[in-house]
């Protein structure tokens, strides 16, 4: 883990003045899909200089240790698509207001796009490449193919994640309403939310069942 | 359509028709034609519930979609814009951009002296090594804008005197999008231009003979496609003369021709690769977006810096220059006769595509109520300084459905009659009238209807309402476009290829199930190879013609490769090969004996028997042509209930029943996603969508996705979708299509509805809670 001060763009936005984007298009957000921005410490406190160049970080990403180099202001997607050509997670908006690039860091959904690459250092990135164990896709991926919760497949990845870390942190039998607040986030244009929905339930089903 | 016999063509009778309605009609086909499918052809893998062979790239992440292309030495583009609604442009110089850092070529895309019609409008693009490199340096160009009046509001483009958009006559950009046969070359006055127009008997005959009339205007927005995948495309040069392009598009070939075109090259020179690509919507045809010279950009980006170049838009390009759906201001006139009979319909209709043509209001007037003696409909394109139009999920139909439906409401309104009955009254398709019966039902319309006005008489403050809205389309499957080979291995190996992309409708599912069906094999042996233009010619998946133009040719490929697997069958089993037939496990039999598939491929003499083949143009349209043409006519219903809040204006879509067709259902599973998604799309362009222009300033305020709102998952109505299918003999697999028709009827049904809950009209989209609040204030039409 670096020391590194823990920079976000929204922090970012917040200290110009601009005002915080919404992620949610119904309604509040439940959070747990919302494009918060990481930022547990206080910036004063722990802050070491990076940048302007390139600063090594290290992290772990789809369960395996990684030190790559990046601009302070490059963000994670931009890290993950354009650095790392990993590129199951998309871009759609760029700002928080899709969900299309959600990723898991330390198990919470948050929106890469508005995810300084050097604020996940030290910690554990998911994107949809990890979600399959050696190989084998995870129940709910199966369940979307399944159930047909994708069409052109753009939101899929960002779907995913947010229904994964719903189904692991969820106890007990899932609501249709659960599920419509953590994707409440995510946008498809295809309109495939009642499939997603039906996909969950399933994966939370075949879980409840073992 | 059954004629002479020659020497080219045979008849074939067929059963024909849908649900209780079969009957045997004669059709005529090419003598080499395999009979086609009808009522009586008992299938097993074609029809089948089959989830999408490519569904676990999708859900693993290793889907390679255009702004995934990752090749060595890529260069990153990007496109400066005029920020002016309307400028000339007075001075360009794009070589300080090429110092800046990472930045390797530069090139203008208007020249000194241009105007520039709307904000958003191509100036000049360059290529860097990062994104970030690129975007920075656009701020280097040296760029100097002479502003000009501009127009941004319909109304206002249309009174004399306004701002003239275009100085010379435009000449339509029409894609394979586009409804067929919509084309008009109409005179201009001012900003507006004379549309698409159709009429049959005399409508102003109609109107002196009617007893009761309706007149008012209805209003739609502008509506943007806002696929999640940007346009984009990746140009890489494999020499001076040949180029390879990734691009997301929904015309693999549109864009082999205009690259061509640009770059003077042999289309056959030019490759083009789309493995998947992120939604389009109508938007996608072309290496070029309507308003972005894209393709020009990256191809001579690429061509100056010897490197291959990623061109990818990002949101707000996307939201301001890749096409919309028009607005539109359409002023309906109904007359009916004192036993209800309607005696004419007119619709004299406006609208704006911005700088572009294309603001027709579709078929719906014309020909859902055909029943009805006199119609006109006349549109007009109205021209202002915003981002250009472009096809869009069935072009002028959900706004055309929106005006007549709701406006036959009111005219049923009027006369105190059931909207339901009135329509039922006017419907010639019997597809169509079946579908209004079976929704009657299934919706429990007379019921909730009642339960609906009960609400309204005792001042509920949450009222209820249902409605009811047609669709209208056509079968455009093309004759002769796609070209699908099929080819099965000694080993066994069974390959489809054909140069069709995949939208999202599930087309590579449909190719690998109609040749399993054939051969009677798993479809988990079919490997289906599309998404590249080698693979072989194919159409643009636009207007609803994708799986009607490439399935039958996928089936007749299949067929002559059994044939010829036959004819090796009956060699080696030594017996007349009219005495062969072929097992539903892909075997071939001959009396008692029969041979294995696995076998008999190993006795393929070379290595595959392959085939090539195409589908010959439309042979039937059973039960009811389209308006005016020789194709079938695709009828669906959809029937919405909405839930109204008095206290707050808020209306939710709360149930839509979506009964459609798309003649034969190949794969029932990606049909119904395909119904929910044109569904779901109708609810958000009915309560939510809106592009606004500020009109001082001509500029967009929402490009983005989060005030430029569309449905979430918390808009969803719950939706019932009913196939009702039907035998139309059109092609040898029954295909016809569905893309379109799902979204026509739904804002139209909700906007029923909400006259029904509210009491009065609605007659603007969006259903926004002001709107609802001061039709419940009294004001029509809000
Ligand atoms: S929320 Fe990150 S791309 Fe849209
Ligand atoms: S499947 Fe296309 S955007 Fe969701």
């Amino acid at each position: 883990m670096t020391g590194a001060t823990k920079l976000t763009r929204r922090g970012l936005l917040r200290g110009f003045g601009a005002a915080p984007v919404i992620a949610s298009c119904a309604g509040p957000s439940s959070g747990e899909a919302a494009a918060e921005a990481v930022s547990p410490a206080d910036p004063l406190i722990d802050a070491v200089a990076i940048g302007p160049g390139l600063a090594p970080l290290d992290l772990r990403l789809n369960g395996a240790a990684r030190t790559v180099e990046a601009a302070p202001q490059a963000t994670l997607l931009a890290l993950l698509r354009d650095q790392l050509a990993i590129t199951g997670t998309k871009e759609v908006c760029d700002r928080g207001a899709c969900g299309a690039c959600n990723v898991l860091i330390d198990g919470e959904v948050r929106s890469a796009c508005m995810t300084l690459a050097h604020d996940v250092a030290g910690r554990e990135v998911t994107t949809v490449e990890g979600l399959a164990t050696s190989g084998a896709p995870s129940p709910l991926q199966r369940a979307f193919v399944e159930l047909d919760a994708l069409q052109c497949g753009y939101c899929t990845s960002g779907m995913l994640i947010s229904c994964s870390a719903l189904l692991s942190r969820a106890r007990g039998p899932l609501s249709r309403a659960q599920i419509q607040g953590a994707i409440a986030g995510n946008l498809c244009r295809c309109g495939c939310y009642e499939q997603v929905i039906a996909a969950t339930l399933s994966a939370a089903g075949e879980r409840s069942a073992l | 359509m059954s004629q002479e016999e020659d020497s080219l063509t045979k008849n074939v009778r067929l059963r024909l028709g849908f649900a209780d309605q079969l009957r045997e009609v004669t059709v005529t086909t090419p003598k080499d034609e395999p009979r086609p499918w009808d009522a009586d052809s008992a299938l097993t893998v074609v029809g089948q519930p089959t989830p999408r062979v490519e569904g676990s790239l999708k859900a693993s992440g290793a889907a390679v979609y255009t702004h995934d292309v990752r090749l060595p030495g890529m260069l990153y583009a990007a496109i400066l814009r005029s920020p002016h609604a309307c400028a000339t442009l007075e001075h360009l110089d794009v070589a300080a951009a090429l110092a800046q850092p990472g930045v390797v070529a530069a090139v203008p895309l208007a020249k000194v002296g241009d105007r520039l019609r709307f904000a958003g409008h191509d100036v000049a693009a360059l290529a860097a090594r990062s994104r970030d490199e690129a975007r920075a340096a656009l701020s280097a160009i040296a760029v100097r804008y002479r502003p000009e009046p501009f127009v941004v509001d319909t109304l206002e483009a249309m009174q004399p005197g306004a701002p003239q958009v275009h100085a010379a006559a435009v000449s339509e950009r029409r894609t394979e999008g586009d409804e067929p046969g919509e084309a008009s070359g109409g005179a201009a006055r001012g900003n507006v231009r004379l549309g698409p127009s159709q009429s049959k008997g005399d409508h102003k005959k109609g109107l002196r003979q009617a007893k009761v009339t309706h007149s008012a205007t209805y209003t739609t927005q502008v509506h943007t496609h806002s696929a999640l995948e940007t346009h984009s495309l990746v140009v890489r040069w494999e020499d001076p003369r040949r180029m390879t392009v990734w691009c997301s598009t929904q015309g693999i070939f549109s864009v082999r021709d205009e690259m061509a075109e640009i770059f003077g090259l042999k289309p056959a020179d030019v490759r083009v690769i789309t493995e998947h690509l992120g939604g389009g919507f109508g938007a996608k045809f072309g290496a070029s977006a309507p308003g972005s010279r894209l393709g020009y950009a990256a191809g001579e980006l690429a061509r100056r810096a010897g490197a291959p170049v990623s061109l990818c838009l990002d949101r707000r390009e996307e939201q301001l220059c890749t096409g919309n759906r028009p607005d539109s201001i359409q002023q309906v006139t109904l007359g009916a006769g004192a036993d209800g009979a309607l005696t004419a319909i007119h619709v004299v209709a406006h609208g704006s595509g911005g700088i572009a043509t294309g603001a027709g209001v579709g078929r719906s007037a014309f020909g859902v109520y055909s029943r009805c003696p006199n119609i006109k409909v006349e549109s007009h394109d109205v021209f202002t300084n915003a981002g250009p139009s472009t096809a869009f999920r069935a072009p002028g139909h959900p706004q055309g459905a929106f005006a007549i439906e709701l406006a036959i409401d009111e005219l049923a309104q009027k006369m105190g009659r059931d909207p339901l009955a009135l329509r039922l009254a006017h419907v010639e398709h019997a597809v169509r009238r079946y579908q209004l019966e079976l929704g009657r039902e299934r919706f429990q319309w007379a019921a909730r209807r009642a339960e609906a006005e009960a609400r309204r008489a005792r001042g509920a403050r949450i009222r209820h309402g249902v409605g009811v809205a047609c669709s209208i389309w056509g079968d455009y499957g093309r004759a002769k476009a796609a070209v699908v080979t099929v080819s099965v291995g000694r080993d066994g190996a069974i390959f489809v290829r054909n140069g069709a992309q995949d939208l999202g409708t599930g087309i590579r599912t449909v190719l690998g199930q109609v040749v399993a069906e054939v051969l009677g094999r798993p479809l988990a042996e079919v490997t289906v190879l599309i998404g590249d233009s080698e693979l072989g010619p194919s159409v643009g998946s636009g207007g609803s013609q994708t799986t009607s133009s490439v399935a039958p040719a996928a089936r007749n490929a299949a067929e002559m490769v059994r044939a010829q697997l036959a004819e090796l069958a009956a060699r080696l089993l030594d017996r007349p090969i009219s005495e062969l037939s072929w097992g539903t496990d892909g075997s071939a039999r001959a009396g008692r004996r029969s041979l294995p598939f696995r076998e008999l491929c190993q006795k393929i003499e070379g290595e595959a028997v392959v085939a090539s083949a195409t589908r010959p143009k439309t042979y039937g349209a059973h039960p009811m042509r389209y308006p005016g043409g020789d194709n079938y006519q695709i009828a669906g219903v959809q029937f919405a209930a909405v839930e109204l809040d008095t206290w707050t204006g808020e209306l939710r879509a709360a149930e839509i029943l979506a009964i459609h067709e798309c003649g034969r259902t190949h794969n029932p599973l990606t049909a119904r996603s395909q119904v929910q998604g044109g569904v779901l799309l109708g609810v958000s362009y009915a309560l939510m969508e809106a592009r606004v222009i500020d009109r001082r300033f001509g500029q967009v305020l929402n490009p983005n996705l989060e005030s430029y709102k569309i449905a979430g998952a918390r808009d969803l109505p719950a939706i019932d979708v009913v196939f009702c299918e039907v035998h139309t003999g059109a092609n040898s697999t029954g295909a016809v299509g569905i893309g379109e028709p799902a979204t026509i009827p739904t804002a139209a049904s909700i906007a029923c509805a909400a006259l029904h809950a509210i009491g009065r009209p609605v007659r603007s989209l969006p259903i926004t809670p002001d709107r609802v609040l001061a039709a419940l204030a009294g004001q029509d039409g809000a």
